[in-house]
């Protein structure tokens, strides 16, 4: 496996722990969310920076109240096809404000790695054999007909020079 | 017309660069077939019975006269001559080699048009009246919101994984002739009191094995609000349509589960939340695509003229194709003529590289350069000057296209069935060739007068036969091509679903029973009275009983 | 995997480059005759030809491979169901265009 940094930010390096695992003092480990919500404060008083392993299915507002508490969080993609996963890195960004690492795995594929970027993730585990492909995809195009979360302005406003622009209301 | 700019092409140039790539890997071996049918898909590439069928949109319906010329080409040089136009605005050539495809595609982008998001579970080519910008019955050209939506929806970062295809349809005009009802999403131009122009907003049309005819959840949505409202409309499904099941996924299933109340409450609940983020267009983008559609400076001209009402009185064949295939400008003393491609006998919605060609010759001559296609599988030429009606019909009707059957009984749609098509139950261009020869009679058919018959080849109805006046569903009877007769639907802005009438028929029977249907209607109608009208007035009884007897 | 199978059976799929139907021969190669295509009558028979059709597939010469029914027809093999008969004559409509009119199939330059 190798991890392709979409928006070069500092990629956590973690664990992600098995069902009964109990995480070492101070150590960074990625959980699946029933297990945060079940487990509460205790775990995260035992381990160091927790992040949550979302299902594409998840729920947005289900992850509300542990915004503050979650350093990292990792979406599973159980097909490349299941654009729901786009969706909940948009959440995280918009709704919930969430600042920190998103990362993509699961198997997604080369083509998609801008449709990621602009999503909201910032790092992709792939497969060895695709990791220049991943790289490659990522240079395709540099002008967008849309406005993203990631702070991209649509096509339609960079042809006026409104960049930044609120809508005028 | 839109013209790209440099973003623009740099952005159909680049997609033709990445799609030249996948087609040399999946060649290679480094992409499997699973992982490159999605990305050739949205790239308009099918596999289906006999080759690859590419599809090319041909957005909201409008093309000059130059990129019909490359059509002509592409149909020349890569296929076998030939093209079929689709009710979706697309043309469909039925016999590319996967390795030329990436050549087709540079072809098609040199002259700024795409196959780009034609299949797969994307944005679709957003859909349009034919006459738009150019009927007298319309209270906005739709084409400017039709590019925005298309710019806006290609390569979605978010919605190019939904959870199943969707079709936005816009339509500017009271006639409904964009079947915006039918769609997952249907945008109507209205103006509200203060004289503004915006939208009503109706979502989860569409057809298939659950037919559903779109419910409106906004009644006016200010233009400049378009886009971020149809985010919220895609991100409430995208995160909520089913996955589970690829019959359940469309969004008018969602919308039934939710009710349409909640779904707007949601739409509306995510809007509130992103209205003010710069979504949306600014004015300035809206003005520059709106310039682009201009009306052509037109000279008022007489609606009177002598010499075409002569030949009308002459020729019955003029006489019928300028009552049936023309429609009324705006500008006085102007028309858009239907061409028609339901010849009879012959494959509805194929045209010929010549046709195409002569077709093109036309539109630089009378039209503009401009050409549209209609979902109706038809070609159109806009803006034409009446005066100028007796030299255009004569060169179509040379050609083969001087039909004058626009909205009758034999302009059926016709799915390609079993003919091409690899998810086919029955054939569908044999029963409308069939059709067009029994009803060949053009006095005859001038009498039955408006009837939209719609046949398709299996449930999937990509010939709409939901919405057909007359609607043909081919089935496989223990492993017999069988025909069900559907009676009462509509496409237009008075909807509504066709009801199976009874028991199916092979090809002849369903035919024959066509015959009997039509008999009956010419025999309860009032004076003046349409197909559509007459069944909903005396509804289905009477013609089971003239189809299958009385028991 | 053994399976039951019905009756007779032949293979079918579509040629990677150029998407046309092409039927298999007993020796692993492709013709675009439905008649040159080998037929198994039972079901080791049917896994042999199976193999032998995954490997085309493997090398990315045919996809969409498909086991289907034969019957005979001017005593040779042909597919029995409509849908198949159809790939192996080319669209009823269009008598002229399938590729199977176009004796000239095997030279072309993929
Ligand atoms: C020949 C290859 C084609 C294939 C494989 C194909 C496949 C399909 C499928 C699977 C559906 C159902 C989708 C769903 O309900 O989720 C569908 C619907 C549809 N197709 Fe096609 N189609 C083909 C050709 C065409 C053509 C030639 C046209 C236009 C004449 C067309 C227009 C449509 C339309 C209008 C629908 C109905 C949309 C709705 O359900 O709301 N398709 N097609
Ligand atoms: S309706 Fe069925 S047979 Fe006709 S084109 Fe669509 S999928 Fe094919």
């Amino acid at each position: 496996m190798a991890l392709v940094n979409l928006t070069g930010i500092q990629a956590g390096d973690f664990t992600v722990l098995a069902e009964d695992q109990t995480p070492a003092e101070g150590a960074t480990v990625a959980v699946p969310l029933s297990r945060l919500r079940d487990e509460g404060d205790d775990f995260f008083k035992v381990a160091g920076p927790v992040g949550a392993v979302l299902a594409t299915d998840t729920n947005y507002t289900d992850l509300a109240p542990l915004m503050n508490k979650l350093a990292f969080v990792v979406i599973d993609f159980p097909a490349f096809g299941d654009g729901r996963g786009f969706s909940l890195a948009v959440r995280l960004r918009k709704d919930l404000g969430f600042k920190g690492e998103i990362r993509a795995t699961g198997p997604v594929i080369p083509d998609q790695a801008l449709f990621l970027l602009r999503a909201g993730f910032d790092t992709v585990e792939v497969s060895d054999a695709r990791e220049a492909a991943f790289k490659a995809a990522l240079k395709r195009f540099d002008t967008f007909y849309q406005t993203d979360y990631t702070g991209q302005v649509s096509l339609a406003h960079a042809r006026h020079g409104k960049n930044q622009e609120r809508k005028a209301s | 017309m839109y013209a790209y700019d440099k973003y623009d092409h740099a952005l159909v140039n680049s997609r033709v660069a990445e799609f030249r790539d996948q087609v040399e890997r999946r060649v290679k071996g480094e992409l499997t077939e699973e992982e490159f049918r999605p990305l050739r898909l949205m790239n308009g590439l099918y596999l289906q019975l006999h080759a690859y069928m590419l599809r090319v949109a041909v957005p909201y319906g409008t093309l000059s006269a130059d990129q019909m010329r490359t059509l002509a080409h592409i149909a020349r040089k890569y296929d076998k001559g030939y093209g079929h136009f689709t009710t979706r605005q697309n043309i469909q050539y039925n016999w590319p080699k996967l390795s030329d495809t990436p050549d087709i595609l540079q072809e098609l982008a040199d002259v700024e048009m795409h196959a780009i998001q034609t299949s797969g579970n994307c944005i679709r080519n957003v859909t349009t009246d034919q006459f738009a910008g150019a009927t007298a019955d319309e209270i906005a050209d739709p084409r400017p919101y039709a590019e925005l939506i298309r710019q806006w929806s290609s390569f979605h970062p978010e919605f190019s994984f939904l959870p199943r295809k969707f079709k936005i349809a816009i339509t500017g005009a009271d006639i409904d002739r964009a079947a915006v009802k039918w769609h997952d999403i249907g945008l109507v131009v209205k103006k509200n009191d203060a004289g503004e122009v915006g939208f009503e907003v109706l979502v989860g049309g569409g057809m298939g094995r659950t037919p559903v005819i779109a419910k409106t959840i906004r009644d006016f949505l200010p233009e400049k609000d378009l886009l971020s409202y149809l985010e919220a409309i895609l991100r409430v499904y995208n995160e909520q349509g089913r996955r589970d099941n690829k019959y359940k996924a469309r969004i008018k299933i969602l919308v039934d589960a939710l009710g349409a109340d909640e779904y707007a409450r949601q739409t509306e609940e995510e809007w509130q939340k992103i209205k003010d983020l710069p979504i949306d267009f600014p004015a300035e983008e809206a003005a520059r695509i709106k310039a682009f559609f201009a009306p052509p400076p037109l000279q008022v001209l007489e609606d009177n003229v002598p010499a075409v009402d002569e030949l009308a009185k002459k020729n019955f064949i003029f006489g019928a194709w300028l009552k049936n295939n023309t429609n009324q400008h705006k500008v006085p003393g102007h028309v858009n003529v239907t061409i028609s491609l339901k010849p009879h006998g012959g494959i509805p919605g194929d045209a010929t590289a010549e046709q195409m060609e002569l077709v093109a010759a036309l539109a630089d001559e009378y039209s503009q350069g401009e050409l549209r296609i209609s979902h109706e599988q038809n070609l159109i030429l806009p803006h034409v000057a009446k005066k100028d009606l007796p030299a255009i019909w004569t060169d179509l009707d040379e050609a083969g296209l001087g039909i004058p059957n626009a909205g009758l009984l034999t302009d059926m749609i016709a799915c390609p069935g079993l003919d091409y098509c690899s998810l086919a139950n029955a054939r569908s261009i044999p029963l409308a060739q069939e059709l067009g020869k029994r009803f060949d009679d053009f006095k005859r058919l001038q009498d039955i007068g408006p009837l939209k018959i719609k046949i398709s080849g299996c449930i999937n109805s990509c010939g709409h036969h939901h919405a057909g006046h007359i609607g043909i569903l081919g089935v496989d009877r223990k492993g017999e091509e069988n025909y069900q007769l559907l009676l009462g639907g509509s496409g237009a802005e008075d909807a509504s679903k066709a009801a199976i009438l009874g028991p199916g028929f092979d090809e002849n029977g369903v035919i024959d029973a066509i015959e009997k249907v039509v008999a009956v209607y010419l025999g309860e109608r009032t004076d003046g009275e349409e197909f559509l009208a007459t069944y909903r007035r005396v509804g289905p009884d009477v013609f089971k009983e003239a189809v299958y007897g009385t028991r | 995997m053994a399976r039951k199978i019905k009756g007779p059976q032949m293979i079918v799929a579509n040629r990677l480059l150029d998407g046309r139907v092409v039927f298999m021969k007993a020796d692993g190669t492709w013709s675009a005759v439905a008649g040159d295509a080998a037929v198994a009558a039972d079901e080791a028979g049917v896994e042999a030809l199976e193999v032998l059709a995954q490997k085309s597939a493997d090398e990315n010469y045919v996809l969409s491979i498909e086991v289907i029914d034969a019957t005979e027809r001017d005593g040779k093999p042909f597919p029995a169901h409509m849908k198949f008969a159809m790939q192996a004559k080319g669209p009823s409509v269009r008598p002229d265009l399938g590729y199977q009119v176009s004796p000239a199939w095997e030279q072309t330059d993929l």
